[in-house]
């Protein structure tokens, strides 16, 4: 479904580009042409675009989770900073040089000719080397992209509304909250982990966050009937998206499994959790 | 020409509309540079980078449809290899050293009024705009 609405997403995306002159570079830079002959088409543009957004956003920050039970992604608030201001002059510049910015670059690839395929790969070319480059501008104190940041976390969606991982520390409790999540279930049995990992500690903190914690230790090849209506019910009873970990977010992923056989088909189980490396095979009898 | 600016705000509020889909159904920002960098650099993996392609595949496919029913004909890039080169390095290396372009900041950032956001377009409608007004009116290139 959220496939299907990005597709459809970008192809509206594209055709408003397409219709609002925004693939055209000559009236894109005679909008930036404000010493000469000013085409404010653009400005419309903007203003349009600005409209239906400002509504979007007023309705986005009393919801935690999108329709589709996705978490907002609503990215922390930083204060501008280096990158951000070097990098929009060198925007702004190439922007000017050619009147092609990224949205119009890909929507009019399809059109643009071999000049508009050019300036697509150079574009790919700044992209990557944009990020090692970011890193040394901003140093480590500067919060990387959310997408990054998940990366780092190995935040593992398998659904909308369920993620697993591998065993969180105290400093991840922040961006897991920032990621949208509403409660954290804890998989991970307390004897496998020093004192500061275990739940009650884990549980202090993450309530101090604002976020639900429930605990349902799963000893390894405890997959008992009993530990896997404990997940389904913590996950069943959370008000937005939940995250669960153990040691390597293999068992919060299984007992998620077992609590969805019956719903899911086996075979759709087994694929979504081998898609984020984890192995449900041993399963497949009990997961139907 | 009155045509200009409704097609102009017409285009403008499809736009929104899309970004504000994304937002409330998927929740996600509707940024292209993010959206395509994401997949260039390989910081977008598995279901989200499947999901960043579906997105560039509408992006891609609806205009290159649509074309021969408007009145548009093509984006009359600059022919100077150079230049489309420099441009094309620039707007890639700054937009996401920015975390944002056109639509992320601009679009998505000043309807919240996200600092960031209009710290940016500030930035790069400036630099925009002295660009175009050297190389157009003084160097005479463009």
């Amino acid at each position: 479904m959220r496939y299907l609405v990005a597709l459809f997403a970008g192809g509206l995306f594209g055709a408003g580009l397409l219709l609002s002159g925004m693939t055209d570079t000559v009236r894109v830079q005679g909008f930036l042409d404000v010493f000469g002959a000013w085409d404010p088409t653009l400005a419309f543009v903007m203003g349009g675009a600005i409209l239906p957004m400002t509504l979007a956003w007023a309705i986005a920050r009393r919801r935690p989770v999108a329709l589709l039970g996705t978490p907002m992604q609503t990215r922390a608030e930083d204060p501008p900073d280096r990158p951000l201001v070097i990098g929009s002059v060198l925007f702004g510049i190439g922007w000017g040089l050619a009147g092609l910015c990224p949205g119009p670059a890909i929507a009019s690839i399809g059109f643009g000719g071999t000049g508009g395929l050019a300036f697509l790969l150079a574009m790919m070319a700044g992209m990557i080397a944009a990020r090692p480059l970011r890193q040394r501008l901003s140093g480590a104190a500067t919060a990387p992209l959310d997408t990054e940041r998940q990366s780092q976390m190995d935040i593992r969606q398998l659904t909308p509304g369920y993620a697993v991982s591998p065993q969180i520390t105290p400093e991840d409790i922040p961006a897991i909250k920032a990621a949208g999540f509403t409660r954290i279930i804890c998989n991970r049995p307390d004897g496998e982990i020093p004192p500061a990992l275990q739940a009650a500690r884990m549980r202090d903190l993450i309530e101090a966050e604002g976020l639900e914690f429930v605990e349902n230790q799963v000893l390894p090849g405890d997959f008992s009937d009993s530990i896997v209506a404990a997940q389904r019910t913590a996950i069943d009873g959370a008000s937005g998206p939940v995250f669960a970990y153990c040691a390597s977010g293999n068992r919060s992923s299984v007992v998620w499994a077992l609590g969805q056989a019956g719903k899911v088909p086996g075979h759709d189980l087994i694929a979504t959790a081998a898609r984020w490396g984890y192995n449900l095979e041993p399963f497949r009898a009990r997961l139907g | 020409m009155p045509a200009e600016w409704m097609w102009g705000l017409c285009g403008g509020l499809m736009i929104g509309l899309a970004a504000s889909i994304y937002l409330l159904v998927s929740g996600r920002i509707m940024g292209a540079s993010g959206i395509i960098g994401g997949l260039v650099d390989r910081s977008a993996r598995g279901s989200a980078a499947i999901e960043r392609m579906f997105f560039l595949a509408g992006l891609i496919l609806v205009p290159l449809t649509i074309l021969p029913f408007t009145a548009h004909d093509g984006t009359h890039l600059t022919g100077n290899w150079a230049l489309i080169l420099v441009a094309g390095a620039l707007v890639g290396l700054g937009s996401r050293l920015a975390l944002g372009c056109t639509s992320g900041h601009g679009v998505c950032g000043l309807s919240r009024l996200s600092p960031r956001g209009i710290a940016a377009t500030a930035l790069y409608l400036s630099a925009g705009v002295l660009t175009v007004g050297i190389l157009r009116h003084i160097a005479g290139i463009l």
